[in-house]
């Protein structure tokens, strides 16, 4: 795209900031965009320029107005242009200030690159440029490394309200003009699109990337300061007056705030009604025209808006599976009166790995299911998912793995990582799918009250899809609803230890949900049947270890 | 370790034919089958000949002899979350009759107890007991015995199983037997607390019956 233009003797090119005299470096399309900017001026119908400046209408506006690109070069040149073509006298600097209002009616500055920003310091920007720089020093600040960006905008509601009031005003007043019928002003683009444009090709060439859709965004919030609210309260005390009693100027104000900040669309056409028609010196404005032409529609801005510029990459994601082999590290952080349970938490170990690479700001971790302190997670291991949020680098193929091998070399070998990768957001659906269905693998070192016998592996490897009762377990039923759960044992199967009679292997394969460690001693026989009611005895569960957690997501490929 | 053997793996595939990367993947299953297995499988000689039962690990004994009348004795198996399991201590007068224990009733007091229904997290709808209160009924040949319930509380189950199957209490009184399960706030149970014996206490106490163990 084009770069931004400046005209080449105007004093501000070299003032501005170094950056910004960068961006606009390019003679040809300096030239280029100056001759179409030169053409578009013509065009313009002067009186209505002249009444919409004396409005209190900002350039740009007016250009926005009339369905013409907003320049983005510096204010002063435009005004030089515009004065040029108006017929002033453009070495009269002073006279294209005053002409331009401070803060326009419509946009509330924001189309003049005014805002109030940290500190409540007002910021004027000459250009599009100086705004961009500004912009894009917050992004380097941060530190963010990005391949693209994506423009966010939001503005305060009463812009809307400006732009349909204005061009409302327009149509009324000019639809008879022959210049009017010749160009729709419905082509007027919004203060929004026109600030989006100003800004983009700036931005594009400051930081070196592309603009579109992108997880790196670029949020720009306008807002009303304090002021309007304090208007706002002492209206609504006057509600309903239609005619002035008090002092003119103040009544007027505020039933013309009022009016703007109930947000009536055709506003202009009921404040008209509203307001006394034999009021004269209405808008406090040096304007001079009769009373009996349509009085503006906007309201004076003392302040500009306040603008909160904020840069951020949307989360990304990690997907991979854990095992686990202590029976002494919880899967999440876990603790209870300021003293951690267990050694360590899996979503410490591992996103204590990822966050630092990623110079994120914080990690959420989720996980397919889980399992207590004391069980191991073996086997293929569990899916998990590592949200990071405000991620300044998204880092390669080649550092993930890295990070991977990292985690499953720690000396103390707790924890292991595989199939680590950053997934996009079907990772999420990835994991909750099937997640009813979801069966598990697990070997429990059971031992019973009377020595196995040969009976006995027949009966327990004899069941399939055998469906117990499970009451709430009394070890979670103080927090948990107390229910009877219907549960799937798929199968089972008896391995038996050597030099033992009465301690055995059991592998088993459950329904998602199945609390196992009750399955074997029975919970009081609150859980039915059990492994104990099964054998005609007493059963006790010694060890439990998951050896499959059976879902199709962040496989070994 | 395995990780380091995919790499490996990845690197050679290229060179190997179809057949051997099938046959390497294979081989690379079977050892982490062996090596899941060598996991799983403990040490036998670490393993103690009776291991603690559950109860026995998750929960700590608290007995009440005589409570509110003499022989009456009771147990709470208090869990590490705060609830309570009460029931009926093994030297409880009523075992004493001929024939054990015949019945159980939960209807008494104002309300049949296995009536009501518990819901929700917060356990809306479970009846307030002081610790006084009657929970059930337990009916011998001679005589019937009315079980309390020993710790102010909700009460947040009672063992229904028990109206069925009164033989549970003769067999296990300790587990399957149990009468109910209570959920005392933690003001009200270290309030009882120092009223309870735990099992040490309680044996001495009651030697007799427990003769020389």
């Amino acid at each position: 795209m084009a770069n931004e233009t400046e005209d080449a003797p105007t004093n501000s090119a070299s003032e501005s900031h170094a950056t910004s005299a960068d961006v606009e470096r390019n003679p040809t399309d300096e030239d280029k965009n100056e001759k179409l900017l030169n053409d578009a001026v013509q065009f313009l119908p002067t009186d209505a320029v002249k009444d919409l400046l004396s409005k209190e209408v900002c350039l740009r506006c007016i250009f926005r107005l009339f369905g013409m690109q907003v320049p983005i070069c510096s204010s002063l040149s435009v005004k030089s242009l515009l004065c040029h073509v108006l017929g002033e006298q453009a070495d009269l600097h002073q006279n294209i200030s005053s002409v331009e209002p401070n803060i326009c009616r419509s946009c509330l500055g924001i189309l003049q690159f005014t805002y109030c920003g940290d500190k409540e310091r007002v910021v004027e920007n000459e250009s599009a440029c100086d705004f961009a720089v500004a912009i894009a020093e917050l992004v380097k600040k941060e530190g963010h490394q990005i391949d693209s960006f994506s423009l966010e905008v939001s503005m305060p509601p009463t812009i809307l309200e400006n732009e349909n009031k204005l061009s409302l005003y327009v149509k009324r007043k000019y639809r008879s003009e022959a210049w009017f019928k010749d160009r729709s002003i419905s082509e007027c683009s919004s203060t929004k699109d026109a600030l989006k444009f100003a800004l983009t090709n700036p931005l594009e060439t400051l930081l070196d990337v592309k603009c579109g859709i992108s997880t790196f965004h670029i949020r720009l919030t306008y807002s009303r300061v304090e002021a309007s609210i304090r208007i706002q309260n002492f209206v609504e005390k006057i509600e309903g007056c239609k005619r002035r009693k008090v002092d003119a100027k103040n009544c007027l104000d505020t039933v013309k705030d009022k009016s703007a900040i109930t947000g009536v669309e055709n506003s202009v056409v009921s404040t008209t009604e509203v307001i006394p028609v034999d009021e004269k010196s209405s808008n406090g404005l040096q304007d001079n025209e009769p009373s009996e032409t349509h009085e503006f529609p906007l309201k004076k801005v003392n302040e500009p808006c306040r603008l909160e510029c904020l840069c951020f990459r949307t989360p990304i994601y990690f997907g991979g599976r854990y095992l686990k082999y202590s029976r002494n590290v919880s899967q999440t952080r876990w603790i209870i009166d300021e003293e951690r349970m267990g050694e360590a938490s899996i979503e410490e170990i591992i996103g204590g790995n990822i966050l630092p690479m990623c110079r994120g700001d914080s990690y959420k971790f989720h996980a397919a299911g889980r399992e207590d302190i004391d069980v191991r997670m073996l086997g293929s291991g569990r899916p998990f998912l590592f949200e990071i949020q405000n991620a300044r680098e998204v880092p390669s193929e080649l550092l993930v793995k890295e990070i991977e091998s990292k985690i499953n070399s720690l000396e103390n070998k707790l924890v292991r990582v595989k199939n680590l990768k950053i997934v996009g957001s079907q990772g999420w659906t990835l994991m909750r799918e099937g997640e009813a269905e979801k069966q598990k693998q697990y070997a429990a070192l059971v031992w019973i009250s009377r020595p196995l016998q040969d009976e006995d592996f027949q009966t327990i490897s004899s069941l399939k899809e055998t469906q117990i009762l499970q009451k709430t377990p009394i070890r979670v039923l103080h927090r948990r609803s107390p229910l009877e759960r219907e549960k799937i044992i798929n199968w089972m199967k008896i391995e038996k230890i050597a030099g033992s009679s009465q301690y055995f292997l059991l592998h088993m394969c459950t329904q998602a949900g199945t609390y196992i460690k009750e399955f074997v001693h029975g919970d009081l026989g609150r859980t039915n049947p059990s492994i104990g009611s099964i054998l005609g005895c007493r059963a006790e569960i010694l060890q439990l270890d998951v050896t499959d957690v059976k879902m199709n997501c962040f496989l070994t490929e | 370790m395995n990780d380091h053997n995919v790499y490996q793996t990845n690197n050679s595939e290229t060179e190997e034919t179809p057949e051997q990367a099938q046959q390497e993947r294979e081989k690379e299953m079977q050892d982490d089958e062996e090596e899941l297995h060598k996991l799983l499988l403990p040490n036998v000689h670490d393993l103690p000949l009776t291991p603690p039962s559950a109860i026995d690990f998750n929960f700590v004994a608290y007995f009440a002899p005589d409570f509110l009348k003499p022989g009456h004795d009771q147990y709470v198996y208090r869990h590490a979350n705060g609830l309570c399991v009460i029931g009926l201590a093994p030297t409880h007068v009523a075992f004493k009759d001929e024939g054990g224990i015949t019945a159980v009733d939960f209807n008494v007091g104002k309300s049949d107890r296995s009536g009501f229904k518990v819901t929700g997290k917060r356990k809306k709808n479970a009846q307030h007991f002081e610790s006084n209160t009657a929970v059930c009924k337990v009916c011998t040949n001679n005589d019937s015995y009315i079980v309390r319930c020993c710790v102010k509380g909700s009460l947040l189950e009672v063992n229904n199983r028990l109206i069925k199957q009164p033989g549970l209490l003769n067999s296990s009184a300790d587990r399957e037997g149990y009468i109910a399960i209570i959920m005392p706030k933690p003001a009200d149970w270290l309030k009882i607390k120092s009223s309870l014996l735990g099992l040490e206490d309680y044996k001495r106490k009651r030697e007799e019956c427990f003769g020389s163990s």
